[in-house]
């Protein structure tokens, strides 16, 4: 926990200013989850804002202090899916638009060195959300928590309220499905380009 | 067939560790703050004013319902009671209806 129970118990009965320090704490972790679930850097401040909204308007429906940040996490993962459903929706190419992004970034970027290492992050990123575009946008969220946030199954257990063998088996085949997707042949070259051989090197 | 899904899982894993890298959490902006706070006053006034609209509906009906009660329901009640007849014509009106019921021999 980054905050005291008690400063929670004073949000809860409505104390502005002590909801202003939950959100302090816990603004940068919450809009880094959102980044890397979301993977459109001009929309994480939105969404993050939405999430703290949200958590305002029900943090007198918290049961106890305890429960807290599964309860900001579930509330995280309810404001991305939502966002990643209207994307959808409009049907925007969100990988070109982020390439585009990128490149324009690495462009600015003082120095070769600096400029590669963008390039290498720019690939990362692309492939990595190009991965989990193949999965559906919960299981994207699920496994994005999972494998890159490293969450717990016990800690994904109170965030969804889902036992744990049925989130076994969603993220079993979430991803064996991603894991096809980065086997294709078109992403090999990716693969390669990117510089994930070292399974290779250590054998 | 194994080794090669080994190794695949492998480098997923990999990608995904290096996913984490390339995104570290942001920094948020100076607008994070203020921006948050204009969105919860904005719900805010946007339930009270769906709450005050419900109110001005509620007394609205109200009043309608008053007026229909007083300009037409009432003044028919009236009219019904103030038949022209007083109280004892109508009581012996009523006596002599039962008194003909039981000269008939019918029911009390």
């Amino acid at each position: 926990m980054l905050v005291e129970f008690e400063l929670i118990e004073r949000a809860r009965s409505g104390d502005d200013s002590a909801f202003n320090q939950i959100v302090q704490a816990y603004r940068k972790r919450i809009l880094g989850t959102i980044s890397r679930t979301i993977g459109r850097p001009e929309d994480v401040e939105d969404v993050g804002q939405e999430v703290f909204l949200r958590l305002y308007y029900s943090l007198d429906q918290l049961r106890t202090p305890e429960v807290f940040e599964p309860w900001l996490y579930r509330l995280t993962v309810n404001a991305a899916y939502d966002y990643l459903r209207r994307q959808r929706r409009r049907q925007e190419s969100r990988m070109s638009d982020l390439s585009e992004q990128q490149v324009m970034l690495a462009d600015a970027a003082a120095g070769s060195k600096r400029r590669d290492e963008e390039q290498h992050r720019t690939k990362v990123r692309e492939l990595a959300q190009s991965l989990l575009g193949q999965v559906s946008e919960e299981d994207r969220i699920l496994l994005t928590l999972k494998e890159v946030e490293g969450l717990s199954l016990k800690e994904l257990e109170k965030i969804y309220r889902v036992n744990e063998n049925a989130l076994k088996v969603r993220l079993f085949r979430a991803r064996q499905r991603v894991l096809k997707a980065f086997g294709a042949k078109e992403n090999k070259e990716a693969v390669s380009k990117a510089g994930f051989g070292n399974a290779d090197d250590s054998e | 067939m194994d080794r090669m899904d080994d190794k695949l899982d492998a480098q997923l894993n990999a990608m995904f560790a290096e996913y984490r890298m390339a995104c570290p959490d942001p920094e948020p902006s100076a607008d994070f703050m203020p921006g948050m706070w204009k969105r919860i006053e904005a719900r805010r006034v946007a339930t009270v004013s769906v709450f005050k609209h419900w109110a001005q509906v509620c007394v609205m009906a109200t009043v309608a319902l008053t007026l229909l009660i007083g300009a037409v329901l009432i003044p028919r009640f009236q009219d019904n009671s103030a038949s022209g007849s007083s109280y004892l014509e109508a009581l012996s009106a009523e006596h002599s209806a039962d008194y003909i019921h039981m000269l008939a021999g019918g029911p009390r």
